[in-house]
């Protein structure tokens, strides 16, 4: 774990309400797909706590996409080249890639791409060809999607039609799990979506692994603020114990 | 860290005026891979209990104007894995440890004393008296004098370590408060725990806290605690420690400045883990550059 005081070297626009930050430090912050790092600005006191990130990519430089929601990732997205930017981490425990002769299925809506991204160029590295489900409400929900493309076999589904198949992601996902079930499912999106694809993969017995997001505001086990219920009753935490869970531990099959 | 940090409180004199607040660094074991932990002024560890506790029910904490609010549920690992597998690593890294302590009856205040008192390298004991008497109706220990010094009181009887009382700014009257704990034996005074708020989540039209209400913490507190420990300190002879919201060089003056001995530093660890390690540096320079120690301005903001 690290604590560095970062610049911004370059701010892109992958999609219209996306940003992509790339930051660089004295050191790079090593991180395997899956896991973060809390940022913060210089912007004084208010807001007060760093905001978690997955890493997009990490090495002499970082990044991460910011999808503004509310005041902090508004101020992040507000970044320019130059500003400053602390980043602490890695964080968490990442994706578990020993996908043990399984075709890899990637699934992401929205910012979830973060991680998937990662990870899918980490398959690609390795040798494996991995499928990439991405869904968007509509075409400018996408960010990313050529460079997902360059490493992975790129399904996009939007839920107005305008770019790829027409609905949400359950579809080919629950499609192609019926093809092959010699398969292992990645995801990383809204909390609707986790639950449809831990219902889809659960229901034909695939291993599934999830990343999911909660209020953080150490990021690394010590406040104990970022409580999940697991369905062993007890608590999880998702800075330490996650954000990559197997969804199992998390989600009981649907009945 | 140079002399003129020093920051005497009694019988305990730490090597700067910088802790680390309960509940806001873990048992700092955590940080010590990236953070000089030894060089900290203390760690008050989070709050510990006689048995481990699972914590509140999720969302567990919510932003607010400068500040957040949090409904851990004082989750901890309870002392006896504290003691057998925290406090030998704690001991290694030389951390000057401040066991913080929370229960729910006298009792148990009691006996946590008693199980910390022999142990090896606790600096001082920090009772968190900001919770519900179980054997009052619920009413908390730090909300009158009596209560507090009760309380106080028994665990005096029992401890030899440095004894520190935390108050709380929900108290009725904390200058009663403080003057009953000091009458029943507190070494050292800290404040000011956390306030209890809400948020609501309109969206969803329900307290966005699982438990509806959460202790406010982080900058919007610090006016409240500057005010609450300028009074405390005309009113009693103990050292004081300040906290609430310090997260720069000018804040904790502040607090030294309103009579603060030494300072807690709690939601700023959040942004930066070692914070206090830099206002440490930053407050040694300050005082180098006036040619004053840190026992030149406590308390000189006073008439
Ligand atoms: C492990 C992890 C990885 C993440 N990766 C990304 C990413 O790659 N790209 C991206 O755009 N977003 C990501 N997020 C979500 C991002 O952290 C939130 O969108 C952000 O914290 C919202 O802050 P805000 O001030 O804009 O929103 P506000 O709603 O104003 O925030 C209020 C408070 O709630 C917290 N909060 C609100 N929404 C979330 C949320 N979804 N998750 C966690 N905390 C939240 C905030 O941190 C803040 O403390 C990730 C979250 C986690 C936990
Ligand atoms: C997440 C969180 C957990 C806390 N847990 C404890 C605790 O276990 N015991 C305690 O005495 N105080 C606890 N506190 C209160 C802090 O120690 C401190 O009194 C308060 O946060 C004010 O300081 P600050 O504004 O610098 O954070 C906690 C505060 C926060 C934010
Ligand atoms: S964010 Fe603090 S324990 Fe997870």
């Amino acid at each position: 774990m690290k604590y560095l005081r970062t610049r911004i070297t370059e701010v892109l626009t992958p999609a219209p309400n996306y940003k992509l930050l790339r930051f660089a430090g004295d050191e790079p912050i090593p991180a395997r797909p899956g896991e973060f790092v809390m940022v913060r600005g210089e912007w004084g006191v208010h807001p007060v706590l760093p905001r978690a990130f997955s890493l997009v990519e990490c090495g002499e430089f970082g990044s991460i996409i910011v999808k503004p929601i509310g005041e902090g990732t508004e101020l992040l997205a507000g970044m320019e080249v130059g500003d400053v930017l602390t980043v602490f981490g890695p964080l968490g425990k990442g994706y578990d890639m020993d996908n043990a002769g399984r075709r890899p299925i990637l699934v992401a809506g929205g910012v979830g791409v973060a991680p998937l991204l990662y990870l899918a160029r980490e398959f690609h590295d390795a040798g494996t060809r991995s499928v990439f489900i991405y869904g968007g409400r509509t075409e400018d929900d996408l960010p990313l999607s050529e460079e997902i493309a360059e490493v992975a076999d790129l399904v996009v589904t939007t839920e107005n039609g305008a770019r790829g198949e027409k609905g949400r992601v359950t579809a080919p996902l629950t499609r192609l799990l019926e093809e092959d079930n010699n398969a292992i499912v990645y995801s990383c999106g809204p909390d609707g979506m986790l639950h449809a694809v831990s219902d889809a993969s659960q229901a034909v017995g695939v291993p599934c692994q999830l990343a999911l997001e909660a209020p953080m505001a150490c990021g690394m086990g010590t406040c104990k603020g970022c409580a999940v219920m697991g369905t062993d009753g007890t608590y999880k935490y998702v800075c330490y114990d996650g954000p990559v869970f197997e969804a199992a531990d998390i989600f009981e099959a649907a009945s | 860290m140079s002399a003129r940090l020093k920051a005497p409180l009694g019988a305990l004199t730490l090597d700067n005026p910088f802790v680390n607040a309960s509940g806001t660094y873990g048992y700092a074991v955590e940080y010590a891979d990236f953070v000089d932990v030894a060089r900290l002024g203390g760690v008050s560890v989070k709050g510990i209990s006689l048995e481990p506790r699972p914590g509140n029910a999720p969302p567990r904490t919510a932003e607010t104007a400068a500040g957040m609010l949090n409904s851990i549920g004082l989750a901890n690992i309870g002392i006896e894995a504290f003691v057998r597998d925290t406090m030998p690593r704690l001991r290694e890294l030389g951390v000057t440890v401040i066991a913080n302590t929370f229960a729910t009856s006298i009792e148990d205040f009691v006996e946590l004393a008693k199980r910390f008192d022999d142990v090896e390298g606790i600096a001082a004991l920090e009772l968190n008296i900001s919770c519900p008497n179980v054997h009052a109706g619920g009413m908390h220990f730090g909300v009158s004098g009596e209560a507090a010094g009760e309380v106080t009181s028994a665990v005096r009887e029992v401890t030899s370590l440095p004894l520190m009382v935390k108050l709380s700014p929900e108290a009725g009257d904390i200058c009663e408060v403080a003057r009953a704990v000091e009458a029943a034996g507190a070494d050292v005074i800290t404040m000011i725990n956390t306030i209890r708020g809400m948020v609501i989540d309109v969206d969803r039209r329900r307290p966005m806290l699982g438990q509806k209400m959460g202790g406010m913490s982080g900058p919007a507190l610090k006016p409240l605690a500057v005010r609450m420990l300028y009074e405390v300190y005309q009113q009693v002879s103990i050292p004081i420690i300040g906290m609430g919201g310090i997260g720069s060089l000018r804040d904790s003056l502040e607090f030294f400045m309103a009579g603060a001995a030494a300072v807690q530093v709690g939601t700023a660890n959040y942004a930066e883990p070692g914070i206090s390690l830099r206002l440490a540096d930053e407050l040694d320079a300050w005082l180098a550059e006036r040619d004053l120690a840190l026992t030149d301005i406590i308390g000189v903001a006073q008439d």
